[in-house]
């Protein structure tokens, strides 16, 4: 195997796959990149047997071959070289030999074949994307993903593909963050996956803004992404994600209508007074009024006062201001909508006359 | 800017430590110890020594040391496995005393702890009319001796209750410091360490006076760091404050096997009689936590931590185990030959109790879990335990 390259050429797909690659390993290979050159091009594949990340590039004087290369010292030698080189990479018997100018690195090898692949993911459904609109999707609910919970199935996202419609949702079991876009061809039948918690963060990595279109392929076991040069596909959470759709609060008919810009500065200031440890606020609505209340235990407060559009009177809850602050963060628009039932149910923040986006919080017991 | 005189009102630090805490605690309850060596510490081939009491102190026997070396130094001492139920208990009390003084207490561990008694100052006499009152409460409510040692600083003060103990009491007053600390060992000094002290014999310094009339370029190359800090410390300089006892951060158990295990139906069944130990802990302090910890340590030193959380904040066993099991079990399977030295279950993540979850309901202690309490209450702890538990009795 043999090619050459220019360092930046070789720089970008380095930077989409090395990520995939984890620090400490359970095989050995899993260190190492999989290099393969054939054409005109060559390929970049890592892969934590749950992610896979594969990316290629244009290179010259290539010499068909692939082998595995040390992940980290690869990136870290092309990041450390100056910039506009030309790197010459030849397989030697066990050894790939990098040279650059006066630079001359020799690096130890794992064979090609015992680095694993996923092939085949038996596609059941295939979606194309605006990248922006999927960025999106993923990008203002993956916040609330639970991390490490033993509801694995919530340990990352749910992509429910219905009809017209593809839906991202991502919850911790305290709030629930729902984002949803229209497709233009409608799906025949409802498809529920859930991608864990290292490919939705991966995966949004690699959307950049931009016009280009992204291709879902929905597996059986598998997600598969297409963007460009590069292929994602993610093992998926094999579970039941629970029923979302119930959690959201239908019967909350006491709503107020907030400017989004002056609730969040408003919650940011009274936040800094909340316990660190439970970061509980108090919402407190009366007619056009909504008072916001933190106190933490050195019995120091904080008073919020915020103009809104209400009839609620004498209706006081308590949320963890972060959960707030992260959902206001998500939604867009002018004015946000909270509707509450009572002090024990959730309450719902969505932008308003749009449903979107739909974020829903447990209440704190203060 | 603080006035003059405000910068020149001292501190008044007090370090409490209980006399050979364990083992006064075991003569307390038996009388018919009293005069001979008493040792507290593990019993198996790898235990170490926890406390001793004065009496075998004599016999070379000091805390730390494997309890072997203790049995062949001192053969004929009576040698007790330790009850920590019983020790809280007792810590309890004694913590309670210290608040009857002042809220400003930083507990070191059941045995020991700084207070800042500066507000205090108001309502008795002197430092000295604190710390004889301290001493005398713990003496009628627990029938054990405390040292204590008074001074404006943390640094001085434990030094004081170190120098004057067993039974100790000592004031160091800041005319005296230097006095006091100049002829101790160097070693002696708080965040010298072994290390630390050899490179200083090594250039001659033996004593706390030495050290601060060394050339602090001299010292800096001997000892390879900062040295403006240490030569403070040496003067008795400590501005460290009090930190007042934090809410606590984790409730754990562990064990060390006198056998390694190499049977996961054995490492169950020890997995589970911890999980039962910090649940029931959990129940007592009314903690719910959300995070479960194991702790696994291959022979010889290899330490493993493996933690996931609780959908809501809890405190049944069954619950507590069941996570703690799925942990050992990825982490064995994972192991190309698993054994396992130590063994350990913690549960934290307790400020999410007042969180509700959207999925399920606020979890409570199970009849079962409350059942099982009761009896042990009354009859001791372990009376009733989990039949999987009885595994590790064998």
């Amino acid at each position: 195997m043999q090619f050459s390259i220019q360092r930046e050429v070789l720089l970008k797909p380095l930077q989409q796959v090395v990520g995939v690659v984890e620090r400490r390993q359970t095989l050995p290979v899993l260190a190492n990149l999989l290099v393969q050159a054939s054409g005109e091009r060559v390929s970049f594949t890592g892969t934590d047997l749950e992610v896979e990340m594969i990316a290629s590039t244009p290179a010259t004087g290539v010499h068909e071959g692939e082998v595995t290369i040390p992940a980290r010292k690869l990136f870290d030698i092309v990041r450390a070289l100056p910039d506009g080189a030309k790197i010459d990479v030849k397989l030697n018997g066990e050894r790939v030999a990098l040279n650059a100018g006066r630079s001359r690195f020799t690096l130890a090898t794992l064979p090609s074949t015992e680095f694993p692949v996923i092939d085949e993911i038996e596609l059941v459904e295939r979606v194309t994307l605006p990248e922006e609109v999927l960025r999106d999707l993923m990008d203002r609910t993956s916040f609330a993903m639970a991390n490490q919970d033993v509801r694995y199935y919530l340990n990352g996202m749910l992509l429910d593909l219905q009809e017209h419609t593809l839906r991202c949702v991502a919850t911790d079991g305290h709030r629930l963050a729902l984002k949803q876009t229209q497709l233009e061809s409608s799906v025949a039948a409802r498809r529920q996956i859930i991608i864990p918690r290292k490919g939705v963060n991966e995966l949004v990595g690699l959307f950049e803004t931009g016009e280009g279109s992204v291709e879902i392929e929905f597996g059986r076991n598998h997600l598969r992404v297409r963007r460009g040069d590069v292929v994602f596909t993610s093992k998926l959470i094999d579970g039941r994600f629970p029923d979302y759709e119930a959690v959201i609060p239908l019967g909350a008919d006491k709503t107020a209508t907030i400017d989004r810009e002056v609730l969040r500065s408003a919650l940011q200031r009274a936040a800094i007074l909340s316990n660190e440890k439970y970061r509980g606020v108090k919402l407190e609505l009366s007619p056009g009024k909504l008072r916001i209340v933190a106190h933490n235990p050195e019995q120091e407060e904080a008073v919020e006062e915020v103009e809104c559009e209400t009839s609620v009177s004498d209706l006081a809850v308590g949320f963890n201001v972060g959960y707030l602050l992260d959902a206001l963060g998500a939604l867009r628009g002018e004015n946000v909508r909270l509707s509450l039932r009572d002090a024990q149910s959730s309450c719902l923040l969505q932008e308003e006359g749009n449903e979107d986006a739909r974020h829903v919080i447990m209440p704190l017991r203060l | 800017m603080g006035t003059i005189a405000a910068m020149a009102t001292e501190r008044a630090i007090i370090h409490v430590d209980m006399d050979a805490f364990y083992a006064s605690v075991e003569e307390l309850d038996d009388p018919t110890l009293a005069g001979k060596p008493v040792i507290v510490g593990g019993l198996g081939g790898r235990g170490v020594v926890s406390t001793c009491n004065y009496e075998a102190r004599k016999y070379g026997v000091r805390s730390a040391m494997p309890t072997s070396r203790a049995q062949r130094l001192c053969p004929q001492a009576v040698f007790i496995f330790p009850r920590h139920d019983r020790y809280a208990e007792i810590s309890a009390q004694v913590f309670a005393v210290f608040g009857e003084f002042t809220d400003d207490i930083e507990g070191l561990s059941l045995d020991e702890a700084f207070l800042d008694v500066t507000g205090s100052l108001r309502l008795f006499a002197s430092i000295e009319a604190i710390g004889r009152q301290i001493k005398l409460r713990i003496r009628e409510r627990t029938g054990l001796n405390a040292s204590v040692g008074m001074a404006t600083n943390k640094l001085v003060a434990k030094l004081a209750s170190e120098l004057s103990k067993p039974d100790g009491f000592l004031r160091v007053r800041p005319e005296e410091v230097r006095a006091t600390l100049d002829p101790l060992p160097v070693g002696r000094l708080w965040t010298v360490g072994k290390v630390a002290e050899e490179n200083l014999h090594r250039i001659g310094i033996l004593t706390i006076g030495e050290l601060v009339r060394c050339d602090p370029a001299r010292l800096q190359r001997a000892l390879g760091r900062q040295v403006a800090g240490l030569q403070a410390l040496a003067r008795g300089e400590d501005e460290r404050p009090v930190h007042r006892e934090v809410a606590e951060q984790s409730i754990s158990a562990e064990n060390t096997f006198e056998v390694d295990i190499a049977d996961l139906a054995m490492a169950e069944a020890w997995l589970l009689r911890m999980s039962e130990k910090v649940a029931r802990r959990a129940r007592d302090r009314q903690m719910k936590g959300r995070t479960v910890t194991v702790k696994l340590r291959e022979p010889p030193f290899t330490t493993y931590t493996r933690q996931a959380q609780l959908p809501v904040a809890g405190y049944a066993t069954q619950d507590i185990h069941q996570l703690a099991r799925r942990l050992l079990h990825a982490w064995w399977t994972q192991q190309p030959r698993p054994r396992l030295r130590l063994l350990g279950v913690g549960l934290s993540g307790f400020g999410e109790r007042a969180q509700n979850d959207l999925f399920q309901p606020a979890a409570s202690a199970p009849q079962a879990d409350r059942i099982q309490d009761r009896i042990n209450e009354k009859f001791g702890a372990g009376s009733l335990v989990r039949a999987g538990v009885l595994k590790t009795r064998e």
